[in-house]
């Protein structure tokens, strides 16, 4: 490992402090060891039935961007390096070292020999070329992944094992992102397929599970891939995988996937919500949460909007919400009630809790002040219109919609009303391009300060419709230092910024909460929240 | 006979092309674009090309005048072929012949079940002199028909699955699997069945020739099922048509409810999305099975009924 | 509900009503002029335990989507988050939802949603179908076999099928899937008018108005759809539980109203979420269905059996 780019500061280990949930994770993996059959010692064999709630239509992991099949996806592939979920250092996996030229500009990768994908066929740096070609191809389906490639000049083969990107323009993010799943690497014969055939035939990796069979919207099959022998550096057994097979299979709802795992149909089930905490308790099963790094959920406003673009009101919403009774009436036991726009374990997170606490007489009293008065039946009115907006949202999770209909009840109190409209996750990129909504409920996982310029810089999509201004500044500044100081600095600057300008409504953070069988041991969360399984083992 | 079936069978085709047509002019005025919302599918930010979705236009053919579409679309309808599902890319028509076998297996175990449990119950009513008995059974089948189907299938699922942990509750996995929906899938249409059935047994058991059968001193059980049953049942088998489009429209429901794979799903998801060439494939598919299953059984019922003449394409009327 | 779709067009020639399941009595005799007698009707009520119960689960549920405050002091929007999932007690006689709201006040407001939205369908249905039968019965020739071959389409079109190809084009909300509902209903509606048309046409009075030299519009408002309408409007009553449950089944996979809305078939849905440690969320609100469209066939039922036995 040569010119690790320097994670290693101290603002990591504040970083590891804040992990608490990330603790309690390992406490619930390890402490159930015992309670099983057998004598509580790792072994291979047996097969995981783990129920999701949906499914993408697609089992190519550079184009899924939902949880739920990113679960599966992931472990078709393996990336060039991986991100230790406590620490959130990169370390090697595919690439066994790189180094990052001082103005963040080049990436040279110095591949691990001996590495094969399924079919057969080596890992080389031609592959990943063709890989890293490939993806700004994928066209509509493969956003996420083009968005970390974007402004990519070339990908050059050096020798067979060495591999070198070069982008236009600074991009401190690329050697994060190459650690996610979306820029997993696939055989040169999968790269050459359409995007639309590598979603339905699946894709060949060179990850510790190979796709036995997809039938969508119903289950995902994996077989363990024998001879692996290249897991990432931070995995605890060498070699192949534990388990011979992993079935996921699809199911809607939340309380049939409870109603499963406590009869013994599934052997683990994913998206718990809190209500289903109290039915799973006393059973023979763990709960496993984790919280997701990236932006939190809350509300995006449309800052273009005329009502939205006064940021009297913008505060004032702000100010109305209780993130606290939402975050435990309605999501899983530990949810932390957003205290920035940023989840508090995405690195370079800023506690900003005494702008976001609840007040509903400062809401009215700036709505007042904005010159919004109380109508006839509680809703302000100003020049005969009424303070009524509607949030977007899709249905991805048991928990949005009530969640939403807190956030209505709490808006309403202060005289704002509010209209939920249901989209299907398919509309929702279309809406936010076109700028036709009032606010947008949602959060994006991303393991990376970056994803604050995604969403609010002015330069690129910017689908708020946030006014060009000084945050552009800072956002573009803290993509290009190399200084991990100084992006610290500018980090928090555009977080307080964001809130303090209210041009989103932070609520709460998402917590991924699994519910494992107490006979499954080494479910680990990754450091975006999803799973990695090449360590879990049945006892 | 071969004029009588020839032009049942003209009748069968005039009817699922008009059957294509409106569903082509109902969804021809949808108002959403379905390119823009496939564009859209990759979520997680990122600029959509104009371009691309020009291309995308010009793939499913939206581009065109809606005359030019149609024509287009009916002569590949012609040859099964429905165009792409607008959110996979996958064609439509093997996207339904996928998910068509898990379906057919739920509908065929339901309509087993009906005619069993439906059958049986209006075979009793009818037989049992017990007047509080029969005033059971047959308050049994308005009672069938007056239930939501997605309300019965969850309590079953309450009950069997995760009290009883007797079936699972969702998933396609075997014959344990198939038992509670094709029970939820039933339960209307074996109330119809009993409904129908129960009155024209009681209309038959009036007729002459049962009058006949018993004063020739046949038994009263195989009075009522060798001579009333077996003439009643043909009242009931013109309903089966119906039934039959029923059970795989019903699918949708009870699949989404059990979580199981099948075209019931693949049309609410189609439908959820707004996948058009999906959800028109899916009403031709549905009317496809109606007017199949009619054919059969105009195509039959001749030989089971003596009383009906077939001469010059004419059907003496039997309601 | 008739089988024969695709019936030979000789047979269709005016004169020869079709079999239609509504109106199984085919007896030609108008009965103009009936007086209500209320001390009967009772008489008729008391001696049906059932009926009776039905009747006064409809005007119960009526109410309820009129005057919700007769039967609830709560907010069916608005509860106490701290007190969600509390079971069926005397103080929430259908227990509490994830938010706290009272169920039995969602379920009563719910009522009003719902009962819109059938009676939108039915309207459709009835006005829709009922138009297309009587021109088809009254018109005859050409314009007859052409609206008929349409409804024949129509009906070879599973229901639920044709609903849900208008909602993907009409997209979701209460009245939307009230109209999808209705207009799959349609083929139904014109083929017992259709019918009722052509038997009242061939009546004595009316051939004798005719001959009078009267118009055809006033033969038609004066003589024809008063007797014909008497099936029409059974039919519509038996439509009610088929819609009632048709509208339910819609919101029930989330094509109905957006939250916080009580459609029945939408709390239902949203009470799945909650299978595993909430029955009463799916079980009561389902109870309140199924009792609202057994009241209601019953209800229709009585009225068939009336009506034929009048006449």
């Amino acid at each position: 490992m040569r010119a690790l780019p320097d994670f290693r500061t101290p603002r990591w280990a504040k970083l590891t402090a804040l992990l608490t949930t990330g603790v309690l994770l390992t406490a619930c993996g390890s402490g159930t060891d015992g309670s099983g059959t057998g004598d509580g010692r790792p072994h291979s064999g047996g097969s995981l039935t783990f129920a999701v709630g949906s499914d993408a239509g697609c089992v190519d992991p550079q184009q899924v961007g939902s949880n739920d099949t990113i679960y599966s996806v992931r472990q078709i592939v393996d990336s060039l390096t991986d991100q230790d979920p406590s620490t959130g250092k990169i370390v090697p996996w595919l690439a066994k070292s790189w180094d990052i030229s001082a103005d963040t500009t080049a990436f040279t990768f110095h591949l691990r020999p001996g590495v094969t994908f399924s079919d057969g066929s080596p890992l080389t740096a031609q592959v990943v070329k063709d890989n890293f070609d490939a993806v700004p191809k994928l066209g509509l389906l493969g956003t996420l992944a083009e968005g970390y490639l974007s402004g990519v000049e070339s990908t050059t083969v050096i020798d067979p094992l060495t591999v070198k990107v070069t982008f236009q323009q600074p991009n401190a993010q690329f050697l994060q992102a190459t650690s996610t799943h979306s820029l997993g690497i696939e055989s040169s014969a999968s790269v050459k397929k359409s995007p639309q055939q590598k979603c339905s035939d699946g894709v060949i990796g060179s990850g510790p599970f190979v796709l036995k069979q997809y039938v969508q919207n119903q289950s995902i099959t994996l077989t363990r891939r024998s001879g692996y022998a290249w897991g990432s550096s931070r995995w605890s057994k060498q070699g192949e995988a534990y388990l011979d097979q992993v079935v996921f299979k699809v199911v809607p709802e939340a309380g049939v996937r409870a109603g499963s795992l406590r009869s013994g149909q599934v052997d683990a089930i994913g998206s718990v919500g809190r209500a289903d905490e109290a039915a799973l308790k006393g059973g023979q099963v763990a709960l496993q949460r984790r919280a997701n790094p990236g932006i939190v959920f809350g509300l995006g406003f449309n800052n273009a909007r005329p009502i939205l673009k006064d940021a009297r009101v913008r505060r004032a919403i702000l100010s109305a919400v209780d993130r606290k009774q939402i975050a435990d009436t309605v999501f899983p036991t530990g949810t932390r009630a957003a205290t920035s726009v940023l989840a508090h374990t995405t690195p370079d997170y800023t506690d900003l809790a005494p702008d976001l606490a609840f007040d509903a007489a400062k809401a009215k009293s700036l709505l007042e002040g904005a010159g919004w008065r109380v109508g006839g039946d509680g809703i302000r009115v100003k020049d005969g219109q009424k303070l009524s907006l509607t949030i977007d949202w899709v249905p991805n999770a048991a928990t949005n919609q009530p969640a939403l209909e807190l956030i209505q009840q709490q808006l309403r109190s202060v005289g704002v009303q509010v209209t939920l409209k249901q989209l299907q996750l398919p509309q929702l990129s279309p809406i936010q391009q076109s700028g036709d909504y009032d606010a947008i409920w949602g959060n994006i996982t991303r393991a990376d300060p970056d994803i604050l310029r995604s969403s609010f810089s002015t330069k690129l999509a910017n689908f708020y419709r946030v006014p060009a201004g000084g945050l552009d500044t800072t956002l573009s500044a803290q993509a290009a230092t190399s200084d991990p100081a100084e992006r610290s600095r500018l980090v928090a600057q555009a977080q307080q910024s964001i809130v303090r300008d209210a041009y989103n409504v932070p609520v709460v953070e998402l917590q991924t909460q699994l519910g494992v069988s107490t006979k499954v041991h080494g479910l680990a969360f990754d450091a975006s929240s999803r799973i990695q399984l090449h360590d879990t083992w049945i006892g | 006979m071969r004029g009588y079936v020839l032009k049942r069978l003209a009748q069968a085709v005039g009817v699922l092309w008009a059957a294509y047509t409106v569903s082509f002019l109902v969804l021809d005025y949808l108002p959403g674009d379905p390119v823009t919302a496939m564009a859209g599918a990759g979520m997680d930010s990122g600029q959509v090309d104009p371009r691309q979705i020009a291309a995308l236009r010009h793939e499913y053919g939206f581009d065109k005048p809606v005359l030019a579409q149609y024509a287009e679309y009916l002569g590949r309808a012609v040859r099964g072929d429905f165009g792409n599902a607008v959110t996979t890319g996958r064609p439509v028509s093997s996207t339904l012949a996928d998910a068509l076998p898990q379906t057919l297996q739920l509908t065929a175990t339901a309509l087993l079940f009906a005619v069993v449990l439906g059958g049986g119950l209006a075979v009793a009513a009818t037989y049992t002199r017990r007047r509080r008995l029969r005033q059971l059974l047959l308050s049994l089948p308005p009672l069938g028909v007056s239930v939501p189907t997605f309300w019965v299938g969850l309590l079953l699922v309450e009950a069997f699955s995760f009290r009883l942990r007797w079936f699972p509750a969702f998933g396609n996995d075997g014959p344990r699997g198939l038992v509670l929906p094709a029970l939820t899938l039933a339960v209307p249409t074996g109330a119809q069945l009993a409904q129908v059935l129960a009155k024209s047994l009681l209309t038959a058991l009036d007729q002459a020739y049962v009058e006949t059968a018993r004063a020739k001193g046949a038994g009263r059980w195989r009075v009522h099922l060798r001579h009333a049953l077996r003439n009643a049942s043909l009242p009931a088998l013109t309903v089966v048509g119906l039934l039959v489009g029923q059970l795989i429209a019903g699918s949708v429901v009870v699949e989404t409810v059990f979580s199981r794979d099948g075209l019931g799903r693949v049309t609410a998801a189609a439908v959820t999305a707004q996948d058009i060439p999906v959800v028109q494939g899916v009403v031709a598919f549905g009317a496809l099975v109606f007017v199949t299953t009619n054919l059969v059984v105009d195509l039959i019922y001749p030989l089971l009924d003596p009383r009906i003449v077939v001469a010059s394409g004419r059907r003496a009327g039997v309601a | 509900m008739s089988r024969s779709f695709v019936e030979d067009p000789a047979e269709a020639a005016p004169g020869l009503a079709r079999p239609v399941g509504a109106s199984p009595d085919p007896a030609p005799d108008p009965a103009p002029g009936r007086r209500v007698d209320v001390r009967r009707t009772l008489r008729f009520l008391v001696l049906r335990p059932g009926l009776l119960l039905s009747v006064v689960v409809l005007v119960l549920v009526a109410a309820a989507s009129f005057r919700p405050g007769l039967f609830t002091s709560r907010d069916p929007l608005k509860g106490v988050p701290t007190q969600n999932f509390r079971g069926p007690s005397g103080a929430h006689w259908f227990g509490t939802d994830e938010l706290g709201r009272d169920v039995f006040a969602r379920v009563v407001h719910g009522a009003q949603l719902s009962l819109k939205a059938t009676l939108i369908a039915v309207l459709v249905a009835f006005v829709v179908g009922g138009l297309l039968g009587v021109v088809a019965g009254f018109v005859g020739r050409w314009v007859d076999d052409v609206l008929m071959r349409f409804v024949d389409v129509l009906l070879s079109i599973p229901a639920l099928f044709l609903s849900l190809a208008l909602v993907t084009a009409l997209g979701y909300g209460t009245v939307k899937v009230a109209v999808a509902v209705g207009i799959a209903s349609v083929a139904s509606f014109a083929r017992v008018a259709r019918a009722e048309v052509l038997r009242v046409r061939q009546a004595v009075f009316v051939e004798a108005a005719r001959s009078c030299g009267s118009r055809w519009y006033s033969v038609l408002g004066r003589h024809v759809l008063p007797n014909a309408a008497g099936p029409v409007i059974v039919l519509a009553t038996l439509d009610l539980g088929a819609s009632i449950l048709a509208v339910s089944a819609l919101s029930f996979l989330g094509y109905g109203a957006p939250p916080p809305a009580p459609e029945w078939g939408t709390l239902i849905s949203e009470g799945r979420n909650y299978l595993a440690n909430a029955w009463w969320l799916t079980a009561l609100p389902g109870l309140a269905i199924a009792a609202t469209v057994l009241a209601t066939n019953r209800v229709a039922r009585a009225l068939d059996g009336e009506w034929s036995r009048q006449r």
